[in-house]
């Protein structure tokens, strides 16, 4: 008899289906519930791969707010020339065609953790066996004196996407040449370790290539070292000579206020005035909806069991991406994906009876310097000592030919759309 | 549940790879190559190959003979079953 690989997928179909009947949490209930919280890379991924792998057997509800997700992974490119600005917006139609997730376009109010809901802004509530919950970032407004969530307008901070990407691109492009361009880099952790040194070396781009090559781009850092610092400032001097000066705490001995108003940013070592630009970058914590349902720790940020990205606190709940802390993984779109990977075998196996492996995470980030000039991070990642721990890492050279970092910038174009056709195709 | 036990050591006899395991990486993979197989510039596509021929080259990664440290740093840590899974999994899909 010959079988063909067809019937063999709906016989261990119909097998999981039997399985089903048997697990704990569904006794009783039509279809076991799955709610996940943010349409991000986390977020939409789970809710994707939940879906897909469980074939309906298992219900999916994405509430995102956003009816597009405009990414913040490659907004520096955009920034820099490199993309236009329609490449990194995306919306969850196929989501819903392909997969049937039902996509609620609304925000999550509040998880009530005992009745196991979660409310919606436009009244309605929610049940869900299981919850997924990956809603990035909160920014700190008061971590920097003087700034504020109205000064947002005035000096940008573009680390969440959408309308602030397109006024920190606006406020690039009319900086005259000779203006001085100020970063206040953001403590840590935060969203993406690499990003405020990419997007220095794309402000330096822009201006280089329109001309305004007397511009400088002053970075004020709380931090003592920065991610690929040796290749960021071997680049800056290579490319953009006498336009970016990087200073850390000890030089500049901390912010001590802004004045939105008048362009001005203080420092303990220097008071730069009438900036053409000045770009904040706060101090971060975890979204709202999971601080406010106590999933979050002191450090504003939720713990999870590193085996399966179960919140610490509530095994019937998930922490993706950002909010969560992930051991030696950084915060990054590749990462929130591996870890929604993890989460929705996991969810499977629990709610469905599928089969479940040890869990492996990885990342990879690249970060464009100048025109063909690419820099990559990356790491393997298991659970190991009670956290999520590299077991491999890797970085790219100072001493790299020409074509190795031609490579890396397609590679790093190749993983922007294999990522973006993995979370929302 | 008889004619699903027959069912399952059928399949395993033609094809070397656990496919459960095999989906399960494949998740890892897909993040930088298309799982349409479509080729993009910067990463090839891996789709439809021979089995022997795909394990080939993940060994040299694994061994470090080819040298992309990003595919070197991914298949540092799979083990030969977890290579014959992908194997199995990437050349099923089309
Ligand atoms: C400038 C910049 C460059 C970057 N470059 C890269 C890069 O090259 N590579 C990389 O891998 N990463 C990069 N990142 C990081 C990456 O964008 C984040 O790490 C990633 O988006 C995190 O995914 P997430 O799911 O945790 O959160 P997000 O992607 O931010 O998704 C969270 C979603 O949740 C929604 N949400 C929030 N609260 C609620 C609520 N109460 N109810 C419903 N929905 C809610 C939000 O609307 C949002 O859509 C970059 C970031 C920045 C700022
Ligand atoms: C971070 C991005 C990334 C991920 C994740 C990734 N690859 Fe790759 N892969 C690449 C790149 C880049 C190349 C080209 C490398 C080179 O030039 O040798 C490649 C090459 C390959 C090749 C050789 C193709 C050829 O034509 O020579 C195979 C096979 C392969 N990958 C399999 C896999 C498998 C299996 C996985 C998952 C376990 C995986 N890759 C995960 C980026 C990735």
């Amino acid at each position: 008899m010959k079988i063909s690989r067809r019937h063999f997928i709906s016989a261990s179909a119909s097998f999981a289906g039997v399985m089903m009947l048997g697990a704990p949490s569904v006794i009783g209930q039509a279809k076991p519930r799955v709610v996940v919280i943010g349409g991000g890379a986390g977020g939409a991924t789970a809710a994707k791969y939940i879906a897909k792998d469980s074939g309906g057997a298992i219900a999916v509800t994405l509430i995102e707010p956003n009816a597009k997700y405009q990414t913040c992974f490659h907004s520096n490119l955009y920034l820099g020339g490199f993309r236009d600005y329609p490449s990194i917006v995306h919306d969850y139609a196929m989501l819903k065609s392909k997969y049937g997730i039902d996509v609620v376009s609304e925000s999550a109010t509040r998880i009530d953790r005992d009745k196991k809901e979660v409310s919606l802004s436009g009244g309605k509530t929610v049940a869900y066996d299981r919850l997924v919950v990956s809603p990035g970032i909160d920014l700190k407004y008061d971590s920097v004196p003087g700034w504020s969530q109205a000064a947002e307008e005035v000096m940008p901070h573009a680390w969440k996407p959408g309308a602030q990407t397109l006024l920190l691109k606006k406020r690039l492009d009319a900086v005259e040449n000779g203006g001085v361009i100020v970063m206040i880099a953001p403590p840590n952790p935060y969203r993406c370790p690499p990003g405020p040194y990419e997007r220095v070396s794309m402000m330096a781009h822009a201006l280089k290539v329109a001309g305004k090559d007397r511009c400088k781009i002053f970075v004020i850092d709380p931090k003592e070292t920065f991610s690929k610092q040796g290749l960021f400032q071997q680049g800056w001097e290579k490319y953009y000579k006498g336009m970016v000066e990087w200073l850390g705490p000890k030089v500049h001995d901390g912010v001590k206020s802004v004045d939105p108003a008048s362009g001005t940013v203080v420092t303990g070592f220097e008071t730069y005035k009438n900036a053409a630009l000045v770009n904040v970058i706060p101090a971060q914590m975890a979204g709202a909806i999971a601080r406010d349902a106590m999933l979050a720790n002191a450090s504003g940020f939720c713990a999870i069991d590193p085996t399966n990205m179960k919140s610490a606190v509530d095994s019937n709940i998930y922490i993706l991406g950002d909010a969560s802390i992930a051991g030696d993984m950084p915060k990054s779109a590749f990462s929130a994906n591996s870890q929604a990977k993890v989460a929705a075998l996991m969810i499977r196996g629990e709610l469905a009876g599928a089969r479940t492996f040890d869990a492996r995470y990885s990342n990879t980030c690249w970060s464009l310097i100048e025109t063909d000039d690419c820099v990559k991070v990356g790491g393997a990642y298991e659970a190991k000592d009670g956290k999520i721990t590299a077991s491999s890492t890797f970085v790219s050279k100072t001493d790299e030919t020409p074509d190795v970092r031609k490579q890396s910038q397609a590679e790093n174009m190749a993983w922007y759309a294999g990522i973006s056709a993995d979370i929302f195709t | 549940m008889l004619a699903l036990l027959l069912v399952t050591s059928h399949v395993q006899s033609v094809s070397a790879g656990d496919r459960e395991l095999g989906q399960y990486l494949s998740s890892e993979c897909v993040t930088c190559h298309q799982i349409t197989g479509k080729a993009i510039e910067g990463v090839p596509p891996i789709v439809g190959w021979p089995e022997d021929q795909f394990e080939a080259v993940m060994k040299s990664y694994k061994e470090k003979e080819r040298d992309n440290p990003v595919m070197q740093n991914i298949a540092g840590r799979l083990k030969a079953e977890d290579i014959a899974a992908l194997a199995t999994y990437f050349r099923e899909l089309r």
